[in-house]
């Protein structure tokens, strides 16, 4: 039987190719995680993005909300994807970047009801709202259900304020908050702020699968 | 003595959770509570009270993402 083929080279040979700048030793424990993203906005689909290149296995997506013009200046979407739910274009988009990894997605609103159903494959929650009260929801159900998971959450990163201001915090076992803390949205959100805490956020994630608890 | 993320607070022993949130200026919506390392539950927050010697810490979120 013939191997498949991506673009003319062999799977294997693609699968080994995207990983070859990865740190060293990184790669099975990336592929073995499962990370479920809460929101896929300014920060969920620029941290998808990040896992995905990287080869993180599993990724579960879920958001309940579409593509708006208004999202276009932070959120990786396209123009062309307006009016798509936001998890249907954010796994298209996913798939041109790696075609490895296995995407779930739930277009749901995510409530304490439904915490303990969507995050119990998770081996780490990823809170990516917008909406501050369903940040402090996510956290108080997750740890109600999921006390042992971490979960990586952010929180201010509005306005075109010092890039340097954003930071990881630990402030409990097992919590982890990328932000400054402060700005709020109102404010105006731009791809540029958004992304760091995004990143922040990626980062830690990155760390914990690889066995790292520390910020 | 109580501390509320890691300053002294007076007045507040034998206070409700809730109570004690709807007298500070964030919405309570957006707040997770931490009485002495554990997490308590929103649904908790009216009849868990404060104690004498309790640290207190106060997670609050603010909007954007």
């Amino acid at each position: 039987m013939q191997e498949p083929e991506i673009q003319g080279s062999s799977y294997n040979d693609v699968y080994q190719g995207m990983k070859e700048r990865n740190v060293k030793d990184s790669t099975d424990k990336l592929a073995a995680a499962h990370v479920t993203i809460a929101g896929a906005g300014g920060l969920g689909s620029n941290i998808a993005i990040a896992l995905t290149r990287i080869g993180v296995g599993h990724l579960t997506l879920i958001d309940f909300d579409s593509v708006e013009l208004s999202n276009l200046n932070r959120q990786q979407f396209k123009l062309s994807q307006v009016g798509m739910p936001k998890v249907v274009a954010l796994k298209q988009n996913l798939q041109e970047f790696n075609p490895f990894i296995e995407i779930k997605t739930h277009q749901v609103k995510i409530t304490h009801d439904n915490v303990k159903e969507l995050f119990e494959d998770a081996d780490i929650i990823c809170e990516a709202f917008d909406n501050p009260a369903a940040k402090a929801m996510l956290l108080d159900a997750a740890s109600e259900f999921y006390p042992d998971k971490p979960i990586v959450m952010g929180t201010g990163m509005a306005g075109v304020h010092s890039s340097n201001t954003i930071t990881t915090k630990h402030p409990r076992k097992n919590l982890y908050i990328a932000g400054d803390g402060v700005t709020m949205g109102a404010e105006g959100l731009m791809a540029p702020r958004v992304m760091i805490a995004a990143g922040h956020e990626a980062n830690m994630i990155t760390r914990l699968i690889l066995g790292n608890t520390e910020i | 003595m109580v501390m509320v993320n890691g300053e002294q607070e007076t007045g507040v022993v034998g206070e409700t959770i809730l109570d004690f949130l709807k007298k500070r200026e964030a919405p309570i919506e957006n707040i997770v509570v931490e009485q002495n390392g554990k997490i308590i539950h929103r649904a908790d927050f009216d009849t868990t009270k404060i104690s004498e010697n309790d640290k207190l810490e106060l997670i609050s979120f603010v909007g954007g993402g």
